[in-house]
This record gives C-alpha cells, sequence and structure tokens, in this order.
C-alpha cells in the first residue's frame, strides 16, 4: 500500500509500539503486561512496517528470521528454568539477585525476567512468521 | 457521590449508547467499508470506556490495556484496508 | 541432578526443537539433532525408568510450589516404561524420517514438529496434574495437526479436517470435565482429588462427571462409538508420521484413560469399569470387521489400531492386578509392533510407490529379508506364541476368566482369531502372491524397485529384535508391568509421592 499518510505514521509509531512492548516486558512482572502481550504489540509495530511498506524491508528491518527468533526464545524459557536445577532447586524456581544503582534505588533481578524475555521473543517470532506468511501468499 | 463519579456514570451510559449503534451498523452495513468503519468506532469507543471506568474506580492500571487495544486496533484497521485494497472492491 | 530426572524427558525434546529452529536452513543439522535428540531422550527415560524401579516412584514440584497448588511431575512405574516407550519411538523414526520422510516436508520443519510432539506425549505421561495434562494434549494436538496436514495433498487434508475436528471436540468435552471437577473438588492435582473424592458426599455426580472424561479420552484412544475419524485419518501423512501417530498418540489416550479410571474414579467400579468393559468389546470388534474389509496396506493397520485399543481398554475395564499388569504389557507390546509394521508399509510404499494389496505382490521373491521383518511384528499382533502379542493376549484372557467375564473372553479370542486372518491376507496379498501383471492404462511395471536404504531398515530390525525380546524374556516384562499394575492398584505410594513436601 503506498500512501504517504500510513508511511509517516509507520515510521512514528514503530518505535514507539516497539518502546511500549519493552516497558510491557518489564513491568509484566508486577502489574498487568508480561512477555505475551509485550510480544502481540512488538508483532503488531513489524505488521504495521509490512502493510505501509512490503514484507522484505519488514524482513530487513527485523534483521533476525523469525524461526531464529523462536528458537532463541524457546531456548531462552528454558535457560531460565534449568537455572534453579542446577543449583539443587526445583526445576523452574525462580532465583533472585540484585544491585543497588546509587540514588535510584534497588533493582531486583531474576530468572522470570529470562523466562518472560523468552516467551517475548517466541511470541514475536511466532506472530511475525504467520503475518508474513500470510501476507506473501 | 463526587462530582467526578456523576460525570463518569453519565459518560459511560452515553458510550455504551453509542456502541450500540456502532454494533448496529457493524451487523447492517451494506457495504465492507462501512463494517470496517463501524468495526473501527467499536474499538475507539471501548478505548472510553476503559479510559473512563479507569477514572471511575481509581485504577490507573487499567489503562495499559486501553493503550494496548488504541495501538492494535489502528494496525487492525490498516490490515483490513490492505485487504479490501488487495481484492479491489469496496 | 535428581530432581532434573523426571523433567528430563520434557526438556530434551524442547531443546532439541528449539536449536533444530535456530538452523532452519539446513536439513543436515536438522536430522542429526533429530537423531541426537531423540536418542538423548531414549536414554533420559531409560534412566528414569531404572531410577523409578530401584527407588520408588519420583515427584517434582514445579517451581517449588508444593503439592495441591503447584504443578507436579510424578514419575511411577507405568508412566516411565511409557516415557521409554516414547524414547524407543521418537529414536527409530527420527532415523527413520532421515530418507523416509521428503525433503519438502522436512523443509518444512517435519523435524521440529516431531520434537513438539514428543514432548507433548511424555508431558502427558509424566504431569500429575490434570490440567497440566490438558495442556499437554494441546501441545501434542497442535503439533500432530501440523504433522497430519504437513504437504498439504487433498487426500491429506480431508484426513487432516477429520482429525482436527474430532480432537477439538475431544479437547473440549475434557476442558469441561475439568472445569466442572474443579467445581465439585476445588483441586486439579490427581493425587488430591483421589483423595477428596473419595471422601465426596455425592457419588452420583462424580460417575458423571466421569462419563465426561471418559468420552473425551475414548475419542482420543479411538474407543466405540467414536473411532471413525482413525481409520480415515492415519493412511494419509508420511508412514513416518503415522507411525508416530499408531503408535503413540492413541496410547496416550489409553494411557489418560488408565490413569483417571484407576487414580480418580475409582467410586462406583460395577457401572463405569462395566461400561469400558463393553465399550472395549464393541472397540475390538468394530476395528477388525472395519479391517476385513480394506485393500490397502495402511487402511488395514488403522483399523487393527482401533480393535487393538479394545484389548488395552479390556484390561482397564476388569480392573485387576492381573488384568491391569495385561493391559500394560499390551501397551508395551503394541506400541513397537504397531509402529513396526506402519515403517515397513513405508518401506514397501517407498519401492513399489503404491500401498493397494492388489497391486502389491512377490515381495517375498524379490525381498526375503524385509518379509521376515514384516512376519515377526505380524505375527506378534496375532498373538502366536513366542511372540510378545501371544503373552499380552494370555494375560487378559487368564484376568477374564478368573473373573468370569466368559463374553469379554470369547470376543477377545475370536477377534485375535480374525487378526490373524487378516495379517495372513496382507501376507498373502503383498508377500506371496505373485506380482500382478500390469493394469490396463499402466506403464510398464518397473522391474527394478527402488533400492532400500539402511537407515530405513535399522529402526524395523530393532524394533524387531524388542519384539522378540519382549516375548522371549517375557516374564522380567511382565513382572515390571505386574509392579506397575500393583503402583495403578493400590494409589498409596502414588499420592504420597506426591504429597510429600520436599521438592
Amino acid at each position: 500500500m503506498n500512501s504517504l499518510i500510513l508511511h509517516t505514521a509507520s515510521r512514528l509509531l514503530h518505535p514507539l509500539l516497539l518502546l511500549y512492548a519493552v516497558y510491557l516486558l518489564f513491568s509484566g512482572h508486577n502489574v498487568p503486561g508480561g512477555g505475551f502481550c509485550a510480544g502481540l504489540i512488538g508483532a503488531a509495530s513489524f505488521a504495521l512496517h509490512t502493510f505501509a511498506h512490503d514484507v522484505p524491508s519488514a524482513r530487513k528491518l527485523l534483521r533476525a528470521d523469525p524461526h531464529t527468533l523462536i528458537g532463541t526464545g524457546l531456548l531462552f524459557a528454558m535457560g531460565s528454568a534449568l537455572l534453579s536445577a542446577f543449583r539443587g532447586q526445583a526445576f523452574m524456581t525462580g532465583l533472585w539477585g540484585g544491585f543497588d544503582l546509587s540514588g535510584l534505588g534497588h533493582v531486583s533481578v531474576g530468572t522470570p525476567v529470562i523466562f518472560d524475555t523468552g516467551v517475548f521473543l517466541v511470541v514475536l517470532g511466532v506472530t511475525l512468521l504467520i503475518i508474513f506468511t500470510l501476507s506473501e501468499s | 457521590m463526587t462530582l467526578v463519579s456523576i460525570v463518569a456514570e453519565v459518560t459511560l451510559s452515553m458510550l455504551t449508547f453509542s456502541m450500540f449503534f456502532a454494533l448496529m451498523r457493524l451487523a447492517q452495513g451494506p457495504t465492507l467499508a462501512d463494517r470496517v468503519v463501524a468495526l473501527d468506532l467499536t474499538s475507539t469507543l471501548v478505548v472510553g470506556i476503559i479510559a473512563i471506568y479507569t477514572i471511575y474506580v481509581k485504577e490507573p492500571v487499567l489503562l495499559q490495556a486501553a493503550v494496548v487495544l488504541a495501538l492494535l486496533s489502528f494496525v487492525g484497521t490498516i490490515a483490513f484496508a490492505t485487504y479490501v485494497e488487495r481484492r479491489g472492491r469496496p | 541432578m535428581l530432581s532434573l530426572l523426571p523433567v528430563l524427558p520434557i526438556v530434551i525434546p524442547l531443546l532439541s526443537g528449539a536449536i533444530s529452529l535456530l538452523f532452519w536452513r539446513s536439513l543436515w543439522i536438522q536430522r542429526w539433532i533429530g537423531v541426537g535428540g531423540t536418542g538423548l531422550l531414549l536414554l533420559s527415560t531409560l534412566r528414569l525408568l531404572s531410577e523409578v524401579e530401584r527407588t520408588g516412584i519420583l515427584s517434582v514440584q514445579i517451581g517449588g510450589w508444593a503439592a495441591p497448588v503447584g504443578i507436579t511431575i510424578v514419575a511411577d512405574l507405568f508412566s516411565a516404561i511409557m516415557a521409554v516407550l516414547a524414547g524407543i519411538i521418537g529414536f527409530c523414526v527420527a532415523v527413520y524420517s532421515w530418507y523416509g520422510v521428503d525433503e519438502r516436508r522436512q523443509s518444512y520443519g517435519y523435524f521440529v514438529f516431531l520434537h513438539v510432539l514428543l514432548m507433548g506425549v511424555c508431558g502427558s505421561f509424566l504431569t500429575g496434574d490434570i490440567f497440566n495434562m490438558y495442556v499437554w494434549f494441546e501441545v501434542m494436538l497442535m503439533a500432530s495437526f501440523v504433522l497430519v496436514a504437513l504437504g498439504g495433498t487433498p487426500m491429506q487434508m480431508e484426513g487432516a479436517f477429520k482429525y482436527v475436528t474430532l480432537n477439538l471436540v475431544s479437547s473440549a468435552l475434557f476442558l469441561a470435565g475439568i472445569g466442572i471437577l474443579y467445581g465439585v473438588v476445588g483441586t486439579l492435582n490427581m493425587a488430591d482429588l483421589s483423595v477428596k473424592l473419595a471422601q465426596t458426599a455425592d457419588p452420583g455426580l462424580v460417575t458423571t462427571l466421569s462419563m465426561f472424561f471418559l468420552i473425551a479420552f475414548g475419542i482420543k484412544a479411538a474407543m466405540f462409538p467414536l473411532f471413525f475419524w482413525l481409520p480415515s485419518s492415519y493412511h494419509t501423512p508420511p508412514p513416518a508420521v503415522s507411525a508416530v501417530f499408531a503408535g503413540l498418540l492413541t496410547k496416550v489416550g489409553v494411557y489418560a484413560l488408565i490413569r483417571v479410571f484407576t487414580l480418580i474414579f475409582v467410586q462406583d467400579v460395577v457401572y463405569t469399569h462395566n461400561l469400558i468393559l463393553i465399550m472395549s468389546g464393541l472397540t475390538m470388534l468394530c476395528g477388525v470387521l472395519g479391517a476385513a474389509a480394506q485393500f490397502e496396506f495402511r487402511r488395514v493397520l488403522s483399523f487393527h489400531i482401533v480393535s487393538q485399543i479394545g484389548y488395552m481398554t479390556m484390561g482397564l475395564g476388569l480392573n485387576s492386578r492381573l488384568s491391569l499388569t495385561a493391559s500394560v504389557f499390551y501397551i508395551t507390546h503394541h506400541i513397537i509392533v504397531k509402529t513396526n509394521l506402519f515403517l515397513v508399509s513405508g518401506v514397501i510404499q517407498k519401492m513399489r510407490g503404491t500401498g493397494d494389496l492388489k497391486k502389491l505382490g512377490g515381495l517375498y521373491k524379490t525381498h526375503p529379508s524385509l518379509s521376515v521383518l514384516f512376519l515377526i511384528p505380524a505375527m506378534s499382533l496375532a498373538g502366536l506364541p513366542p511372540l510378545s502379542g501371544f503373552f499380552a493376549k494370555l494375560g487378559l484372557v487368564i484376568a477374564g476368566l478368573r473373573l468370569e467375564q466368559y463374553c469379554i473372553v470369547a470376543t477377545a479370542l475370536f477377534v485375535s482369531l480374525l487378526t490373524l486372518f487378516s495379517m495372513t491376507k496382507l501376507w498373502a496379498e503383498a508377500f506371496w502372491k505373485p506380482r500382478p501383471d500390469v493394469a490396463e492404462g499402466e506403464d510398464e511395471p518397473r522391474s527394478d524397485d527402488e533400492p532400500m536404504c539402511l537407515t530405513m531398515i535399522l529402526p524395523i530390525l530393532v524394533l524387531a529384535l524388542i519384539t522378540l525380546t519382549i516375548g522371549i524374556g517375557a516374564e522380567t516384562f511382565f513382572n515390571l508391568a505386574d509392579r506397575a499394575a500393583g503402583q495403578l492398584m493400590d494409589p498409596t505410594e502414588y499420592i504420597e509421592a506426591v504429597m510429600r513436601t520436599r521438592s
């Protein structure tokens, strides 16, 4: 679709949507959000680009192949689940660590974040795979 | 009963009322374009309802749902538009 | 690492699938991961079985959340045996698929979905939570939907349509049953359900509820009266895929039936288990009579899956320790044998380009060794001594006679006879009779068949050897099955293993 409005809108909205996806991903542990809807929003931003331009340029923008995204995401999720098992705790137990940012407060980092990142990548990959395949056919 | 809650209640009922007409257009809509616009209107109304409801119950977390819906409904309408364009029929 | 052992059969296929996805473009690497990953799966399940056999039931509380609330992965002997079988079938089929599945299908991610399928199957075997079981069922079905439709020939699509529709109905029933069960009892952990339902005030409601599960699992296991989807879809995908389906998928349904009707729904045994018994008898008869009318290699075999399912659930319906032992033994024997028969049919189809019995023939003359490899599982299926099928059927018959259920025993023996007839038909038509002359309007028959490749024959050989081992060493396997049945009949140990607070 060759529309100037859409081109401009997609150029503005694409980074905004991605930023929002990342925000949802990290805020998901305490409030609504998380890997799944972050993945959907992220996929929507690329879908918008696909509609505004075409599939090859969206693929170029994504850089990674959707299959690779799915695979990496699964590895992330499994990695976070296995970490606790190697530490002698039950499979998939959340491990937490943290550090202090001077003046900004305490930051907690845990394996659930890695798991959520994995979910994010899988959802992003699967949705984009579907969208790309459908628009190419 | 504060002023805010009264306003919220009135607005919510008005939005619901408009939703009724939007859905009627969606069901009736002689052309596909009518339906697409009706669908877009519906989602915009839902965004409004969520926003008002957020104020009504004082739960800012719910606003995220409205933001997500607003962003996605835009993409959804565009997808519909491309589909209509590609089919070459209104 | 002991705490990781019960989850390894789930983790390994997932990791193999993920790594295969990373190498999407390279079929060669995907094949190696297919063989390596399933090989590791087999090793881990064997280790799991030996550990369970030595120390008793193993359980892991996922995420460290204690039993009735969190999800528990439990490996008792029955689950472990089933997991080992999944490992064996997975490995053999992965080796077979190297050349047994065409490159186009492989490039669409055949191996990835094979791994996901195996993950779902192992997950259903090992989970101790009924909702989690539903999730694993869905994982398995998702992968199987893709595998059954992959390649997309029109015949495949028609089969896939029936398969998908019926399985969705079954899933919906299963989910509805779970929902009501949770409403009644307020827990989803199977061990906890077993404890709480034993004290329930309303056994009538529980029996009604059990019907949801009976129908849902009955559809998945292809029991009478909802078995027709199986013969009309299993012969359409490539042979390697139908071999996995034939070996594992319906048996997951049988596993779920046995698990649920020995652990949870044991309030009204007279009603539920007699109903299962009647359904089993009808399943056997319908399957074998259907097979008699078929003239396509894999269609005949598909109908036989249905009839054999009847035997497995018959052991459950009789509901004694001996009959359950026979059931477990039967499942073991059947998974190996049935997969093997489908693999043989795949080799024949690849060589001759057809599975139609009327066009086949003379294979004994050209390929005597393959004929022997067919004969072993075929006769085992029919139940000829000293092959594994004989002992499986013997156990069921003795169990039936002890409980004085003469009607079902007579049915089982009669069906066994018909199975023998059907296998003889396959043998006579495909192997024994001279190769038919050219049909009108066709080219000259190719005088030289496509050569057999080693990677396709090797799995068949291994599976045939396993069949022989089960037959010759029947006592060892029977003892193992007996202990598994003991755990099933008396769920105290299972419940204790799940409720143990240590993770």
